[in-house]
Formats: structure tokens, C-alpha cells, sequence
């Protein structure tokens, strides 16, 4: 059954009795061997750690990791957690946060892809300069922007008090206005070389015979674009943007370094917000609580991301 | 430029003669952006922490030194020895994540990509679905986990972890590659006397080095930026890793910018050499794999 089948795109013939599934699965035994190491190390590290965190989002819990003495409080943790202020500025922060980083990194990406796309002296090398940021450590890149938008010394507030725009050094990420834009733009600085990779890869499946016959049909670029490059990007663009918006939604370490929330949670998002209250004040129920929040809106991100997924599988399956 | 907005103007060639320098343009732009704050970091990294600190700032630096890189580098000082301890440590960790990483996901992404086994479409959305959960769900569990599994300290949270996380993109990239492989190469192998296990040694394997390549890398610069988990799981001095390392550092010394600059660089240093040298593999695993039509 399983190896004769062949790969995917193999046709299939109609089966006439379905063996049951425990034959089936009996049969596929030696199968399952190849996806057990993988199974095995997703169950500890995976579904341990949900059941775990949704159990205690039930509970007050003391501080210190003492849970044995924690007290069974019902839904107290989320009518807290959905009645605070906080809640909803950190709730504001995160769908900014998201939406502005996921959509012009990956318009960045986009234009910068087809601009490298014609072949011209130095491109391999300015293609390598872009991708660098993406693959420098978070960290680093953290520090980086920190020191450059120094309140005292930042070149950044330097240029600008140099041409004339500002007066005195502008107080860029000790701002409750500038932080959070300019921590976005730190974050696209990391993450535009992504979807460019992504575009990048995705133009190579551009059949060049399409874009020329639209040429001969006297297509302008922009029309070649439109009509041809761009539906055909549509996949590897939605999964782009789904896998940024994911990545964005969960993103910690350039707000966690670079301000570690404030000034006043003016650039909280919930990674971070969720981590304070674990790690820094010691509420872990509550914590639990707020995860399991984002859980569920994860989940049903991930929902669409299956679909898009799953979608290119189908058109893969049944050419 | 602004002819090029109009895409109903009649003179093609203008048109994209426009279009060719609206992209110059903006790829000028693009690599300022990129760029400059990878240059400040190399030229706030060689002066010394006086000249770094003042108002207009030294666009170049007057004095270049070496200073923070020797700091750093020297074992005799107690800077150097903790920054290559950090260092060491970030390589271990990293390459046994890889090498494991590699070791698990080579026969799962086979698995998926050739065989039909029941829950088969499950399993695989289960894997991918990994790459949703926030890290912060798992930070409390884990160090539970960790603390219950004698872990908590050791570099072994870390990569169990780290090869978790990795897994589900890792197992994606490859099953791309070997969709790609024709399935009657294996048939040939298989008439030809070997079992099923040899042919995907000698067959599929060799093809998928490509593949490979790019998983590996993949997993390496995942380890070694990963900060949260390495913050959570490891408090000794002597076990930290490069991110969390230089950030316990430079909490407690917040005025050396040189040292703290000369530090990202070398940190940086690793996976962009590694990621430059093999990157063909890696775009080519994204095309093949993950994007193909």
C-alpha cells in the first residue's frame, strides 16, 4: 500500500474496499519509524507544555515556583486580564506592532526583489548586503539601534540636529509617541530580507515565456507585473505575509532589549508584556492566562496559514 | 520618474528606462537602510569609549583602536575569558543542535514526502502548526520540564529545545527536496536488490545534500541567536551563551558602546560568513521546497 503508490501526483486508482484503519496502520508500521524521533521529542516539548499552561491558567499561584501551593481560582485570571487598561493598550501596541511590520517589510522584500531581479554589475553583492541584517543575532541588532538612537550620542538625532530638522538630540525610544515606531523600524530592518528571500525564490518559478509572449503583446512592465508576475507570486506571498505576521505577533527580544516595554508599556507587546508578568512580577496564573489568549489567536492565524499551505499542496497533488 | 506612475503613457522605452531607475533608486535606499548601522557598529567598535561619546559625534573615528577587540579576546582578563567562554559555549550548543537537528529531520521529511502511511496530513500540519506557538507559552512548562529532566544549567535544555523549534521548518525545506527527487531512481535501487532502507541511503541521501546544507544552516543561526529560552533555562556565568552573555555584561557596564559594539560584531561574525558561503543552497531549498507551484 504504502510504497507502491508512489510520489505525490501518482494517479490514483479507485480502491474498491478500504481496509480498516488499524490494518492500514498495521501495514504502514515500519512507516511510522521514520517520523517517530520527530513525534516523540514534539510530545515532550510540545504538548506537554500546552496542557500545562492552560491547567495553570486556572489557578492563583504564589510567588516563587512553589505550584504546589497554588489555589484553584476558575476564571478569575481572565476577567482580571480583560478588565485591566493595560490589556487593551498592550492589545493596541501588538495589532500596530504586527500590522506595520508585517506589511512594509514585506513590501520592502517585494520591490526589493524585483529590483534585484534584472541582472546588473553587483548584484550578488548587494543582495548579500541585504540579506545581512536577517541573519544577524536579534541581540545584536537591538544594540545596534539602541546606541544609534542614543539620546546623547545617537548618529541618528546627530543628522538631524545637523540639518537643521530638530534643535537638540531627539529622545527617540524615551518617548511614550516615537518608541513604538521606532522600534518597528528596527524590527523591518531584521525581517524585509526575509520576504525578499522568499520573492526571490518565488520569481525563479516565473515562466519566462509568459513575460515575454506578454511583451510581444505589447504588455508594459508595470501590466507584466500586475498581470502575470503578481498573480503568479500570489502562494509564496501569502505564506510570506502569514509567516511574518506570526513571527511579528511573537516577537520579543528587539522591544525586550532595547526598552523592556516602557517608557510606561508604551512599547509592551504581549510576548513581552506576558513575560514580565511571569518572569518579572511572579504572577505566573495570570501569565498562563494572557498564553493561553494568545493561543487562541494564534490558532486561528494558523487556521489561515494551514489553508494557504494546504492550498499549494492541492495544486502539487492534482496538476 | 513620475511618467512611470502612468501605465497607460504610450512610449515603452521611457517607460522602462523609468521603472530601471526608480529600482536603482530605491536599492540606494535599501542599502543605506541596511547598511549604515552595520557601519556605525564597526566604527563605533574602534574607537575609544571617550571619542565614542561625543557631541557632534566623530563620523570617522579620529584615534582608530583596537582596544575592545583585544579586551575581548585577551583570556587573561576577565572580560576576554568570560566573552570566550560565552563564545564556546554558543558554538557547542549550536553545532550539536545542528548535527542532531539534521540526524531527526532527514528521515521524518522522507517519510512525509514518499510514504502514506494513516494521520500521515495530520502529523505534517502538526509539525508545521509548531512554528505558531509563541515561545513565551513554553517558557514556564519547559523550565518545569527542564528542572524535573535534571536539564535546568546545562547546555542539553538548550538543544533539546532548540531542536524542537527547528524541527518543523527544517522537516518542510527538506520534504520540498525530496518531492523533487524522482520516485523511480528508488524503484531502480529496489529492482537492483536493495532494501528500502539502502536505497534511501545511497540514492536519496547523496541528491539531497543541497537540502541538507540549507536545514543545517538553518538550525545553526537559530541556535546561535536564541535568547529567550538560553535567559530562561541557564543562570550560571560560566553556561551562558553569546545574546544572553553580552546582554548580563553590558547591563552592568551600560557606557562602553565601543566594547558593546566590537561584541555584536563578533557575535555577528559566525552565521553571516557561514550564511554568505552557502546561501545559494539555502535559496535554492526555499525554491525547490517551500515556494514551488
Amino acid at each position: 500500500m504504502t510504497i507502491l503508490e508512489g510520489p505525490a501526483g501518482a494517479p490514483r486508482k479507485p480502491v474498491i474496499r478500504q481496509p480498516g484503519l488499524l490494518s492500514q496502520m498495521w501495514t504502514a508500521r515500519a512507516d511510522y519509524l521514520y517520523v517517530l524521533p520527530a513525534i516523540v521529542v514534539m510530545l515532550i516539548v510540545i504538548a506537554y507544555p500546552v496542557y500545562y499552561t492552560i491547567d495553570l491558567s486556572f489557578f492563583k499561584t504564589p510567588p516563587g515556583l512553589q505550584l504546589r501551593d497554588k489555589v484553584f481560582v476558575g476564571t478569575e485570571n481572565y476577567t482580571a486580564i480583560l478588565s485591566s487598561d493595560v490589556f487593551w493598550k498592550v492589545t493596541l501596541n501588538t495589532v500596530i506592532w504586527t500590522v506595520a511590520s508585517t506589511l512594509i517589510a514585506f513590501v520592502l522584500g517585494y520591490a526589493s526583489a524585483l529590483a534585484l531581479h534584472r541582472d546588473f554589475a553587483g548584484r550578488a553583492v548587494l543582495r548579500a548586503i541585504l540579506i545581512i541584517p536577517w541573519v544577524i543575532s536579534a541581540v545584536a541588532a537591538s544594540y545596534i539601534w539602541k546606541w544609534m538612537y542614543h539620546s546623547d550620542f545617537g548618529i541618528i538625532g546627530a543628522v538631524m540636529v545637523q540639518l537643521g530638522l530638530v534643535d537638540r538630540q531627539p529622545n527617540f525610544i524615551d518617548n511614550v509617541h516615537t518608541v513604538l515606531p521606532s522600534l518597528i523600524v528596527v524590527n523591518i530592518w531584521r525581517e524585509f530580507p526575509f520576504a525578499m528571500i522568499m520573492i526571490m525564490a518565488g520569481l525563479q518559478t516565473v515562466p519566462e515565456q509568459l513575460l515575454r509572449a506578454a511583451r510581444v503583446d505589447g504588455a508594459s512592465a508595470w501590466q507584466r507585473f500586475w498581470h502575470v508576475t503578481f498573480p503568479y507570486l500570489s502562494g509564496v506571498s501569502t505564506v510570506t505575509i502569514l509567516l511574518l505576521a506570526v513571527a511579528n505577533f511573537n516577537s520579543f527580544i528587539v522591544p525586550w532589549i532595547t526598552t523592556g516595554g516602557g517608557p510606561s508599556n508604551a512599547s509592551h507587546i504581549w510576548i513581552t508584556h506576558i513575560y514580565e508578568l511571569a518572569f518579572g512580577r511572579q504572577r505566573w496564573g495570570v501569565a498562563a492566562a494572557y498564553s493561553v489568549l494568545l493561543f487562541i489567536i494564534v490558532m486561528s492565524l494558523g487556521y489561515f496559514y494551514v489553508r494557504a499551505l494546504s492550498g499549494n499542496e492541492r495544486k502539487e497533488d492534482s496538476p | 520618474m513620475t511618467s512611470t506612475a502612468q501605465s497607460g503613457a504610450p512610449r515603452g522605452a521611457r517607460r522602462i528606462d523609468g521603472w530601471r531607475w526608480a529600482g536603482r533608486i530605491f536599492l540606494a535606499f535599501m542599502l543605506l537602510y541596511t547598511a549604515l548601522p552595520m557601519v556605525w557598529m564597526l566604527l563605533t567598535s574602534i574607537k575609544s569609549g571617550f571619542a565614542a561619546m561625543q557631541f557632534p559625534p566623530q563620523w570617522w573615528p579620529s584615534e582608530p583602536t583596537l582596544a575592545s577587540y583585544q579586551k575581548l579576546l585577551d583570556p587573561q582578563n576577565s572580560v576576554g575569558q568570560d566573552f570566550l567562554r560565552f563564545f564556546w559555549n554558543s558554538l557547542f550548543v549550536s553545532t550539536v543542535t545542528t548535527i542532531l537537528a539534521v540526524a531527526v529531520a532527514v528521515p521524518a521529511a522522507y517519510a512525509f514526502s514518499r510514504f502514506r502511511f494513516p494521520g500521515r496530513k495530520f502529523l505534517f500540519f502538526a509539525v508545521l502548526l509548531r512554528n505558531m506557538f509563541p515561545a513565551v507559552i513554553f517558557l514556564v512548562p519547559l523550565f518545569i520540564l527542564m528542572r524535573w529532566l535534571g536539564l535546568v544549567n546545562t547546555h542539553g535544555s538548550l538543544i533539546l529545545t532548540y531542536l524542537t523549534f527547528g524541527l518543523p521548518l527544517a522537516i518542510w525545506l527538506l520534504k520540498g527536496f525530496y518531492d523533487n527527487i524522482p520516485f523511480q531512481l528508488e524503484q531502480a535501487a529496489r529492482i537492483d536488490g536493495a532494501t528500502r532502507f539502502q536505497a534511501f541511503l545511497y540514492i536519496v541521501m547523496p541528491l539531497s545534500v543541497p537540502g541538507i546544507i540549507a536545514t543545517a544552516i538553518y538550525s545553526f543561526i537559530g541556535a546561535w541567536n536564541e535568547y529567550i529560552y538560553a535567559a530562561t533555562f541557564l543562570t550560571k556565568n560560566e553556561q551562558l551563551t553569546l545574546p544572553v552573555g553580552i546582554q548580563r555584561f553590558f547591563s552592568e557596564n551600560t557606557t562602553d558602546f565601543p566594547g558593546l559594539m566590537a561584541a555584536s560584531f563578533m557575535m555577528s561574525v559566525p552565521v553571516v560568513v557561514l550564511f554568505l558561503l552557502l546561501q545559494k543552497y539555502f535559496v535554492r531549498a526555499l525554491t525547490e521546497g517551500a515556494v514551488k507551484h
